[in-house]
């Protein structure tokens, strides 16, 4: 085992275990080494980090999703992107615990390596759990070494197929194939690491009870062929994550099919509020994920960095160029559209000042019939598709509204909260088609609909009920509607009829894709100064604007003021220029 | 824990209980536990406030007691049971338990000699009574997030809101079991979820007989506990932005079952403990430790004003600000500071939420104290905005629109219950915000059968219900705060106000301020708000306000601390008001204005309001001021919907302003005014201090009045 402790993607508990013991036998055997090592690292992961980033060992851990899970396995290192769904606070665990006069650690483990005694002397820590899920509405073009893209786009994927007792078979097959795969380490570090108690239990009976068991509630609203993960992260201080975050976890997998929970314990009546959200996701359906290292992303952290890091005014013009006539090919030779979709495109939320959402930046094309909605509709939603990251479409429809989950509720009696459709990722595109809207009565449910959109589109943000009390999480969603008249159920703040004159089949190569996702996420992300002297100046320029016309409100300035500030970014300009200020006022 | 120890704490404990001495000096825990020797108690709780206090204290016994409380409490409990007094009185000894106590005695007598430790009696089961550790009441609860692995072991006192709770169970503390073959009772403590039952008798006797003597559990004989579960979410205001609320489970045991529901917020002290898995659960557990708080106390959140505690430097601080001449000001300019402009609007949410005190006549009458406000107003004039934060700033607080949510809608209804088939009553939002402040959203959007139920509300403040056999009437005293919308969504300036206040005008009269914001345009405002909007789309953050708004909880302590005070109308301004009410009504029945109306109830408003202004300046009786700003805002509220009116009137307001003051002049019968009253007086009728002065210079200018040139006193020169 000691020749092959290194192995950190294949056996990476060897690498944890043997640098923990390692520190234990350096530090003063006066003080309690364990107590020392509470709440911190013991080296563990500098250990990874230098593989992983140093070592260029990143290129060497697979990335965990729903076609690699079947045959990645348990026990190694991995590579996994999510979005944070649900954060079920902390979980105590024995840390460590001694073993005769030798001290033994647990973590980075659900289970212990070796036998307890029942009465040793342990250790309590702490660790936090997040459960997570793929990104929401995330384009295929942002996943990375995947086999079958075209198989997961999530956007589409919304069917629900029962998949469960396929993946299972395959499951089996895939460890039979990858025996001569996996190196020897592998089996062995299994003898290891599992409790012998479970090996005995055989594979056919776990195969049984996951045909009879039944999806796991409160996880109806995202499909099932999707992999959703519970990770465990440690050591970390407490906000770092937060709600809806995406982020890219490097840590050891674990999934444990043998475990399989009879739900029909009678035993457990007495433990039904012990029973926590954890229970509702089986170590058997969910796999646990137990992080060594983990990043938060942005939106620019997809598309493949072959551009220059430093946006050159020239380059980031000359793609400006190509791209807003990219999107007025899409748009049937509109002009202005293309202009107002650049901007929608480039908005993004900056900050919350007060009553003011600054930055955002809604869109609502309008003169759309329904043979429009088909032609440009469909051409409009694959290209913003191609150009972003994360993108919903939601068909608006009064049936729609009357059932669809919207809203993220906390369910009290599983302790989990149930994903509703508008908990999205920082920097989401949402397309609403309200044009085939007809006329229906809402329900109860359906006013609440309406009106939970309609206070996302004013304030960016999004109610999650939590049953006795309502929070308001902040959300960055940039909203398009497509309509025929002007929509009076979502005011946008731009609102635009949509003249196309031509109908031109649009292609654009993969190059060009590329240089425009490069494009909007690094402009997008460009940092926005000014001067005293130009704000001085478009001070002036407001209020003259508003004696020149009294009708206009706070809302148009800001409006205004949004529409400047993302026009001089566009050309990669990072404060305010004078003349597109100017150019504003005029527009 | 060496047995050393045990015996020294024990012997602390002990000589705290009996020595202890509360603030009259009685001996607090010898009555407590006289009381439970009588059977009328059965909970012991020790405060930690009361060890800290005593006189005697060891520190470090003190630290114990709070890092190690499960041990501490079964120390406690060993000492209350060597202290525990004969009953005083006569207890009927009927109950089974003292009957079996009794023959447990006899027989023990019999048996002295047997050491078997399972045979001899655990201490458990002859106890009538629990004991329980409470945190100090004093310093912040922690929340959920705060409760950390450090904590296990600890006395902990946390704030939450109850979201689910089991029901009450019997938990088995002493098992009894008698043995078929020998007889004698085998006791078995439970400390546990889960126990081994026994089998075989272990007496000596059965071992030597090698009988191996069945036993059989008596379950009349055993010593159960109530026992219930539930679990706590945090607060809303405690979650950090961008995380959800965490939840902790929770036991309560003897007497704190039963005291908490779903929906409330609470306040626990208890043991942070952790739970070891047992048997197939930790398999699966793997190497998780779940953990629970072991209640010790139970306490329901104030959220009333007049049970508000101040905390900490709060009494000081409210001091220092009620010295401070602009309270008044100062207080309505930190209520939602965020919101720019409507100073009025403001003041007026301020004295809804200070309002007056109940009156209760001799003859049964009641009158209500609370100060009713309607914001009307164009859509996007922040209303809502307003709304919700009063609400947030009131202790208790509901927030609600007019087409109500539940079925409950806004007063009361009668509900047939899933379960049970009972009919019950569930209170609406008015009847939950019983002694706060309710707002309503969306007021002129209100159900029909709310309409006609919330003129009741509003003066009567209480709640009929004659359904379905239920004939009751709920309290429902809370101050309503509307905000309606136009009758055509925007204000029509074309039409006149009752056309575009679309409600009743038996509901608007009991309305005591009646605000309508609109958006109207006006340069300085929309100049200021430019630069505003400027500022923060530049800098990502909102210019600095020229003032420090005060706190929230420092604005709640103020008005709480300020609802205490009730104070009186001294007889010198009831001839005042009197005067000021009739002139209201002369003005009214001279102008040709239908659409307002001046009721008794505009008087009784101005009382409440003047009374409210006088508890902000924690004054015993109401001056004339109070009376003169209740006037204003009055007048300024009428202003705000016949604001056209007025300049359509042919009087512009300089001669406006002077004909007052010469009014007032020839009222008092002389010809001196000083600057304040004439302030008063023109400020009564809405006007400003720039238009007094301006017409101060004008007329002094043509020789009517000499003005003073320090403190502009008027003099006016007769011709």
């Amino acid at each position: 085992m000691v020749g092959l402790a290194y192995d950190f993607v294949a056996n990476p508990l060897g690498a944890v275990r043997l640098s923990f013991e390692k520190a234990v036998a350096s530090s003063p055997s006066d003080a309690d080494p364990t107590v020392a090592f509470r709440g911190k690292d013991w080296g563990a992961i500098d250990l990874f980090r230098d593989f992983l980033f140093e070592q260029g060992g990143l290129s060497q851990v697979p990335v965990l999703d729903a076609s690699t899970h079947k045959w990645i396995q348990p026990n190694t290192l991995v590579r996994f992107r999510g979005m944070v769904q649900d954060m079920l606070g902390n979980e105590f665990y024995i840390g460590a615990c001694k073993d005769g006069p030798t001290w033994r650690t647990n973590k980075f483990r659900d289970l212990s390596s070796f036998p307890m005694p029942p009465s040793c002397e342990t250790l309590l820590w702490e660790r936090h759990l997040f459960h997570c899920v793929p990104v929401p509405g995330q384009n295929s073009w942002t996943l990375e070494s995947s086999p079958s893209p075209t198989a997961r786009n999530m956007s589409s994927c919304l069917t629900f197929q029962h998949r469960e007792k396929r993946r299972r078979d395959g499951d089996v097959d895939a460890v039979e194939l990858d025996a001569s795969d996996g190196d020897s380490s592998c089996s062995k570090k299994q003898k290891e690491d599992v409790n012998p108690a479970f090996v005995s239990s055989s594979s056919n009976d776990w195969r049984n009870h996951n045909n009879v068991s039944e999806p796991t509630k409160g996880d109806h609203a995202f499909p099932e062929n999707t992999l959703s993960c519970l990770v465990k992260v440690y050591d970390m201080p407490e906000s770092q994550f937060k709600l809806n975050d995406v982020i890219e976890f490097i840590g050891i997998y674990t999934f444990d099919p043998e475990l399989v929970i009879t739900k029909d314990d009678s035993d457990d009546m007495m433990y039904d509020f012990m029973e926590d959200a954890v229970a509702h996701l089986p170590s058997s359906k969910v796999p646990r994920l137990h992080c060594l290292v983990c990043k938060k992303l942005a939106a620019q952290d997809f598309p493949p960095s072959s551009h220059a890091v430093e946006p050159l005014p020239h380059v980031v013009k000359s793609i400006r160029e190509s791209l807003l006539g990219h999107l007025t090919a899409v748009l049937g030779n509109d002009g202005l559209a293309a202009q107002f979709l650049l901007l929608h495109l480039l908005s993004r939320v900056r900050a919350r000042v007060d009553l003011i959402t600054v930055g955002k930046l809604s869109l609502n094309l309008t003169s759309f019939t329904r043979e429009s909605v088909s032609i440009f509709g469909n051409e409009l939603t694959s290209a913003i598709q191609n150009l972003l990251p994360y993108t919903q479409a939601i068909p608006l429809t009064v049936e729609y509204l009357n059932t669809a989950t919207l809203q993220p509720r906390k369910d009290n009696q599983t302790g989990r909260l149930v994903m509703g459709a508008l908990q999205l990722a920082q920097g989401t595109h949402l397309t609403i088609d309200e044009t085939n809207m007809q006329c229906g009565t809402l329900n109860s449910k359906g006013v609440e609909n309406a009106s939970l959109l309609k206070h996302l589109m004013e304030w960016q943000t999004v109610e999650y009920d939590f049953e006795y009390y309502k929070l308001e999480m902040a959300a960055d969603v940039q909203l398009l509607v497509l309509s025929e008249g002007k929509s009076n159920i979502l005011p946008a703040d731009l609102v635009l009829p949509f003249r196309p004159t031509t109908v031109s089949a649009v292609n654009a190569g993969a190059e060009e894709l590329q240089s425009w996702r490069w494009y909007l996420a690094t402009v997008r992300s460009l940092p926005s100064s000014s001067e005293p002297e130009i704000s001085k100046m478009l001070e002036n320029e407001m209020v003259d604007a508003m004696r020149e016309d009294r009708s206009l409100g706070s809302t148009d300035l800001n409006r205004l003021l949004t529409m400047a500030q993302l026009t001089s970014a566009s050309f990669g300009e990072k404060s305010l220029s004078l003349e597109n200020g100017e150019g504003v006022g005029k527009a | 824990m060496k047995p050393f120890v045990v015996a020294t704490d024990k012997a602390l404990a002990k000589d705290f209980l009996t020595n202890f001495a509360d603030a009259v000096g009685e001996p607090k825990y010898l009555n407590i536990l006289q009381d439970v020797a009588n059977r009328k108690i059965r909970a012991v709780q020790i405060e930690l406030d009361d060890l800290f206090n005593y006189k005697d204290l060891d520190e470090e016994f003190l630290q114990r007691v709070t890092e190690n409380t499960r041990r501490y409490i079964s120390i406690f409990a060993e000492a209350v049971d060597e202290l525990m007094p004969e009953p005083t009185e006569v207890l009927s000894a009927d109950e089974d338990r003292d009957i079996l106590m009794t023959q447990r005695v006899d027989d023990g007598t019999d048996a002295a000699d047997n050491s078997d430790p399972l045979q001899k009696m655990p201490s458990e089961i002859k106890r009538f009574f629990e004991v329980y550790i409470k945190a100090f009441s004093k310093g912040t609860p922690l929340t959920i997030r705060q409760v950390k692995a450090s904590n296990i072991g600890q006395l902990v006192k946390i704030s939450g809101i109850v979201t689910r709770c089991s029901d009450v169970k019997p938990l088995m503390q002493v098992a009894v079991y008698t043995c078929e073959d020998c007889g004698f009772e085998i006791y078995q403590e439970v400390t546990a979820r889960v126990f081994m039952p026994l089998f075989e008798c272990p007496s000596n006797r059965c071992k030597t007989n090698k009988a191996k003597g069945n036993l059989i559990l008596q379950l009349r004989a055993s010593k159960f506990l109530k026992f219930q579960e539930a679990k706590i979410q945090e607060l809303a205001e405690h979650v950090p932005k961008g995380h959800i609320p965490r939840s902790l489970t929770v036991h309560l045991r003897g007497e704190l079952t039963r005291k908490v529901s779903p929906g409330d917020v609470v306040e626990l002290s208890g043991i942070f403990l952790p739970i070891p898995y047992t048997g197939f659960r930790a398999m699966r557990a793997g190497l998780v430790a779940d953990t629970y708080l072991e209640t010790m106390s139970v306490t329901h959140f104030k959220k009333r004003y007049e049970e508000y505690e101040l905390k900490g430097d709060e009494q000081e601080q409210i001091e220092r600000l009620a010295e401070d001449g602009d309270i008044y000001n100062k207080l309505a300019r930190s209520l939602a500071p965020e919101i720019f402009g409507h100073e009025d609007v403001k003041k007026a949410l301020l004295l809804l939420l200070v309002g007056a005190p109940h009156r209760k006549l001799s003859d049964g009458m009641k009158i209500r104290g609370d100060i009713h406000v309607c914001l009307m107003g164009d859509p996007g004039v922040a209303k809502s905005q307003l709304l919700k934060h009063i609400i947030n700033v009131a202790p208790r607080g509901v927030y609600t629109t007019g087409r109500g949510s539940s079925g409950v809608g806004l007063t009361a209804a009668v509900q047939k219950d899933p379960v049970t088939n009972e009919m019950v009553l569930e209170g609406g939002a008015l009847v939950l915000a019983d002694m706060g402040i309710c707002a309503i959203d969306e007021f002129d959007k209100m159900e029909e059968s709310d309409r006609t139920a919330i003129h009741e509300v509003m003066e009567q403040q209480t709640v009929s219900i004659a359904k379905a056999g239920i004939t009751t009437s709920l309290n429902a005293r809370t101050a309503v705060l509307a905000a309606a919308n136009p009758a055509w969504g925007r204000y029509d300036l074309r039409r006149t106000p009752a056309e575009n206040i679309n409600l009743p005008p038996a509901l608007l009269s009991r309305f005591d301020l009646l605000w309508l914001i609109l958006d109207r345009a006006d340069m300085d405002c929309d100049l200021e708000m430019a630069r505003h909007v400027v500022h923060v789309h530049q800098n990502l953050e909102s210019p600095s306000l020229g003032f420090t708004p005060l706190e929230p909880s420092l604005l709640r302590a103020y008005i709480s601390a300020a609802r205490r005070i009730v104070p009186s109308v001294p007889r010198e301004l009831e001839e005042y008001i009197a005067t000021a009410y009739s002139s209201i009504r002369q003005d009214e029945a001279k102008s040709n204005a239908p659409h307002s109306y001046t009721t008794v109830r505009t008087l009784l408003s101005i009382l409440r309001i003047s009374i409210a202004l006088a508890r902000l300046r924690f004054s015993e009786t109401v001056a004339q001021s109070d009376v003169d700003e209740a006037l204003r805002l009055m007048q300024m509220s009428k202003f705000s919907l016949y604001s056209d009116d007025r300049q359509r009137s042919g009087l512009d307001a300089i001669s406006d302003i002077y004909s007052i003051l010469r009014d007032e002049a020839a009222r008092t019968n002389s010809m001196d005014v000083s600057y304040a009253h004439a302030l008063n007086w023109i400020s009564r009728k809405g006007y400003s201090e720039a238009q007094l002065k301006e017409c101060l210079e004008e007329y002094a200018a043509l020789n009517v009045w000499q003005i003073h040139p320090n403190t502009f006193d008027i003099r006016f020169i007769d011709a």
